[in-house]
């Protein structure tokens, strides 16, 4: 489903879900951006969070010139919001008046804009991150019939459930996504499997990046994985500043994981989906 | 620890729907020696009213345990568990060392059990070794994707003693669900036998059964 020549940027949401919604609202439409619902998120809501999520993206992603700016309660204190997509509603209004100006040639560019990503729709790409350990069926089943287009597994789970993982994602249509968080060969891991996953993310946790701020993560693997499985895609987790993110994209990661900046800055989810957007090339 | 040292207990997991859950516990017979997990998928289909509904239905003042299976942000986990009314716990022991250690001590911080799972890890006493301190319970596990590919497998019942002479800790063992590999547990010094399959779902013998289980865990 992903395009193995594209570089995407993954963003992982775990705030509460009124509070994601608008922040899936306020994200620039690109093909580039891959939508995560977080870990914590399905343990708080269940596999609703994964069909919310997808709804609010769908909806963003389908019908943009529908877009409606939700305020919400860290948007109303904002004044200057850069959304382009205000300023697209004010458009219309802006073509019926004859005059010239600046400022109309701003929004003729607008318009120019709206038009390009009319003419761009992509299909929603929305990641359960399950982090299956056991029951490898039941879970993928439940994630695919919420709406995932890909689930995680652990790659520490028992050697039966990481197989059964991937046969069942293969079977069902949806990606599977080894998640090799505190695993110090992964390479060890993949060679016992009877197929590869499609997708290996390569992950430091929260917990260990907090407590251990030297442990890094293992950008050296990619090129390594890469040689012996050209088929798999690696995705890069746990990175969260722009220069950990130029890093995961320089080491040839096909997908950065980025969660923290957005989730803490909520107000500023368009900016640094942007910066992040021009990083990951 | 909120269970009691000289008691051995029950522990029922719940893993099919809510209305099933409900149906299950109103059930079970009533005794202190049974505690009701909600388990990993009904949390991860159902989110944390999995376990607040199991924790209402339940008998006033009845372990709930929450088979979150953590394995990163462990103060996220145990504090969402908690409010939805858990006395206890699960995380991996699989997590990074750093998790683990986070986890046991937000348990403890809070007053509720902590509950290391040791699925899929070959030595669990080197586990315990590397953290600050020990969790109030260890699960020894066979999962069951292995028990249903690997037939061969077995629960490694021979760790409970090995953990026992280490660590002055609660073990449970979760993954046989026959009456036979309950006794073989018992006899090999479990606290605490985990079983889900006979109560998948409700049924006229599942006081019975629970009755059953019962008998011979003592």
């Amino acid at each position: 489903m992903l395009n193995r020549r594209q570089k995407y940027l993954q963003i992982a949401f775990n705030r509460t879900l009124e509070e994601v919604a608008v922040m899936i609202n306020s994200l620039p439409l690109s093909k580039r951006i891959i939508i995560e619902a977080g870990y914590p998120l399905i343990k708080t809501y269940g596999t609703y969070a994964i069909s919310a999520i997808n709804n609010f993206w769908e909806q963003r992603v389908l019908t943009p010139n529908n877009y409606k700016f939700k305020k919400s309660f860290w948007a109303r204190g904002i004044k200057s919001w850069p959304s382009l997509f205000e300023a697209l509603l004010k458009t219309e209004e802006l073509e019926e008046s004859e005059s010239i100006s600046p400022k109309e040639e701003r929004f003729r560019k607008i318009e120019k804009k709206k038009s390009e990503i009319e003419k761009t729709p992509f299909i929603p790409y929305i990641i359960a991150d399950l982090k299956c350990m056991d029951r490898a069926f039941t879970e993928v089943e439940a994630a695919a019939s919420a709406g995932a287009s890909a689930a995680t597994c652990l790659g520490l789970a028992p050697l039966e459930t990481v197989n059964e993982f991937i046969r069942k994602c293969e079977e069902i249509g949806i990606d599977s996504i080894l998640d090799m968080m505190n695993i110090e060969y992964p390479f060890e891991i993949l060679s016992k499997l009877i197929q590869p996953p499609k997708i290996v993310m390569l992950h430091r946790g929260v917990d260990e990046g907090e407590e251990n701020k030297e442990k890094e993560v293992p950008y050296h693997e990619i090129e390594r994985i890469k040689s012996v499985y050209d088929d798999v895609l690696i995705a890069v987790a746990g990175g969260e500043t722009i220069n950990e993110v130029i890093t995961g994209a320089f080491n040839d990661a096909d997908i950065i994981v980025v969660w923290r900046l957005f989730n803490e800055n909520p107000e500023r989810v368009t900016t640094i989906t942007d910066e992040f957007l021009k990083e990951v090339k | 620890m909120i269970l009691k040292r000289k008691k051995k207990y029950l522990q029922i997991a719940l893993n099919s729907t809510p209305y099933e859950a409900r149906e299950i516990i109103t059930r079970l017979p009533f005794s202190e020696r049974i505690l009701i997990e909600a388990g990993t998928p009904l949390i991860k289909i159902y989110g944390r009213r999995a376990i607040s509904e199991i924790k209402d239905t339940a008998p006033e003042g009845s372990y709930i345990v929450a088979d979150t299976k953590c394995v990163d942000l462990a103060l996220r986990d145990v504090n969402m568990a908690a409010e939805a009314g858990a006395r206890a716990v699960t995380c991996l022991g699989v997590a990074p060392v750093e998790t683990i250690n986070r986890f046991i001590e937000e348990c403890q911080k809070i007053g509720i059990d902590s509950m290391v799972d040791m699925m899929n890890v070959e030595d669990p006493v080197s586990v315990l070794k590397e953290l600050k301190k020990p969790p109030d319970i260890v699960v020894l596990h066979r999962g069951v994707d292995e028990t249903e590919f690997s037939k061969e497998k077995q629960i490694p019942f021979y760790q409970i003693n090995q953990i026992k002479d280490n660590f002055d800790i609660f073990v449970s063992v979760a993954g046989g669900d026959t009456i036979d590999e309950v006794q073989r547990a018992m006899l090999n010094g479990a606290d605490i036998i985990v079983v889900w399959r006979a109560f998948y779902q409700s049924t006229a013998e599942t006081s019975k059964l629970a009755e059953e289980f019962l008998k011979e865990i003592r």
